[in-house]
């Protein structure tokens, strides 16, 4: 479980971060949703670290993350699997490389273990046949997945998604929204996702956080997104023609 | 004020590439690699370019010396001196700056805009030392080398023109090679290598690092990483000359 409780954070004159507090449970696909601009890519790297907040505490499993040096937040981040939005595959290395790395770096493994458990990791995203491929030699589907794998090599307690579907078509991005769901379940992670995809919302989002102007505006579960009478949520789930016409239909 | 804050920046960031690395044996492998990138990549730039300037600085000096009381050996003693005291590392280090300059500045900026370098952090490993330090130890390893190399291979260049155009005998070039050497030399432009190496490596490493932006600031990161680092190296080959020679 992952709490927030009064993040703030800002950027010189830019308040970003107005207060955010929420929880994320394990075992559970926890959704950041809001428009371009709102600040849940922000909060996406606040909670991990990667930028430091001003204000407030980001609590891992009773860890106050927040108030921890960099030494004893590395013990948190290798419980940490990260997707990005485009990958982050290290160009240089291939793709078994790249789901081994974690494995060479933080644990005591042979190489024969290594290889093992990056394998399992592989089909478990369903990548085979691609191990001594580099990044730029496979589609960007694959390259999440790889990605996917790579996140989840160390058997991470929290796994993060930042725009997981992003550039990808939409029979793959369900492939990935599915894998993810899988994962979550099958690892007991806590997974958050920042998305603005509503069709990801949809199928597998359990718990659903709507960050508007910095400030989180909205929380509930994605049928409950559906019914909500929160003007500017409705305008954000219902921005599209197909969205409102299901609207009117009355689901 | 802007140098102040860089200053401070480039500061921090060497602070953090000199922590304690997290798995000696992944960053052995590394500079292993590096050495071979930045270095062995290199080799064959610096033996052409050495070549031919240990051909053009003797035969500009054979040129030049048409008094008949200025011995011909002088030309030999030239080429030797401008090749171990300025050629072989200052101009060398001029021309790496610009090739293993750039190549480190679009690397890691490249790392840092698609996300790779954040990857790294969010994992718990020390990006900057990871990525920054296996390239400063490799360059002061195999730069050095480069250097010596450089020098042999200029005075041959040098001969070699004597041998081809005739400008001198090349009996005189051999005795103006042997003739008042004074072996300090090859260790000052040892040290100025070794301090050059720093530059072009740690410099470059400072600007891909605080890319942000996209494909364009890595560009701009590229050649700033290029011109600061010749400048740094103009003026220490400077202080340093100033410091060992004067």
């Amino acid at each position: 479980m992952i709490e927030l409780i009064g993040v703030h954070k800002s950027f010189g004159e830019n308040h970003v971060l107005k207060g955010v507090s929420t929880v994320f449970n394990q075992g559970k696909v926890n959704m950041i949703i809001g428009q371009s601009g709102s600040g849940k890519t922000v909060l996406l790297k606040s909670i991990i670290g990667l930028h430091e907040i001003d204000e407030g505490q980001i609590i891992y499993d009773n860890r106050v993350f927040s108030e921890m040096n960099n030494k004893k937040r590395k013990s948190i981040r290798k419980e940490i699997g990260m997707v990005f939005q485009g990958g982050a595959l290290f160009d240089s290395a291939t793709v078994e490389e790249n789901v081994m790395y974690p494995l060479e770096m933080f644990t005591k493994m042979t190489e024969e273990e290594r290889l093992e458990r990056a394998n399992f990791c592989l089909k478990r995203v369903n990548i085979e046949n691609a191990n001594k491929r580099f990044p730029a030699e496979i589609s960007g589907g694959m390259q999440k997945r790889v990605a996917i794998a790579r996140a989840i090599v160390l058997n991470p307690r929290y796994l993060f998604c930042d725009e997981p579907n992003s550039g990808l078509d939409p029979k793959t991005a369900i492939v990935i929204d599915n894998l993810i769901k899988e994962l979550t379940q099958e690892f007991n992670t806590t997974t958050v996702i920042n998305t603005h995809d509503m069709n990801s919302v949809a199928e597998i989002g359990d718990s659903i956080v709507y960050v508007h102007k910095g400030e989180k505006w909205w929380e509930g579960s994605s049928k409950e997104i559906l019914l909500s009478d929160n003007n500017e949520l409705n305008d954000f789930v219902f921005a599209s023609d197909l969205m409102k016409k299901i609207k009117n239909s009355g689901f | 004020m802007r140098i102040f804050f860089h200053f401070g920046r480039y500061y921090l960031l060497l602070a953090k590439v000199f922590a304690r690395p997290e798995k000696t044996k992944i960053y052995f492998r590394q500079i292993i690699r590096e050495i071979d990138k930045l270095g062995i990549n290199s080799l064959g730039i610096v033996i052409i370019i050495s070549v031919f300037m240990g051909a053009v600085i003797t035969l500009q000096s054979s040129y030049n010396l048409e008094n008949p009381m200025i011995p011909l050996y002088l030309v030999g003693l030239t080429a030797r001196d401008s090749m171990i005291l300025e050629f072989s590392s200052t101009i060398v280090g001029l021309i790496l700056a610009g090739k293993v300059g750039s190549n480190i500045a679009s690397e890691i900026g490249t790392m840092r805009v698609t996300e790779q370098i954040d990857a790294l952090e969010i994992m718990g490993v020390n990006s900057a030392s990871y990525l920054i330090l296996p390239k400063i130890i490799a360059a002061l390893l195999i730069n050095p080398f480069l250097n010596i190399i450089s020098m042999i291979v200029g005075i041959l260049g040098g001969y070699i023109a004597t041998v081809i155009t005739g400008a001198i005998p090349a009996p005189d070039y051999i005795d103006g090679l042997q003739y008042s050497f004074i072996p300090f030399y090859v260790t000052y432009s040892l040290i100025k290598t070794v301090i050059f190496a720093f530059i072009i490596t740690s410099v470059p490493a400072y600007h891909g690092y605080y890319t942000f932006g996209g494909a364009l600031e890595v560009g701009k990161s590229s050649t700033k990483a290029v011109v600061y680092s010749s400048v740094l190296i103009l003026l220490f080959n400077v202080l340093l000359t100033q410091l060992l020679l004067a």
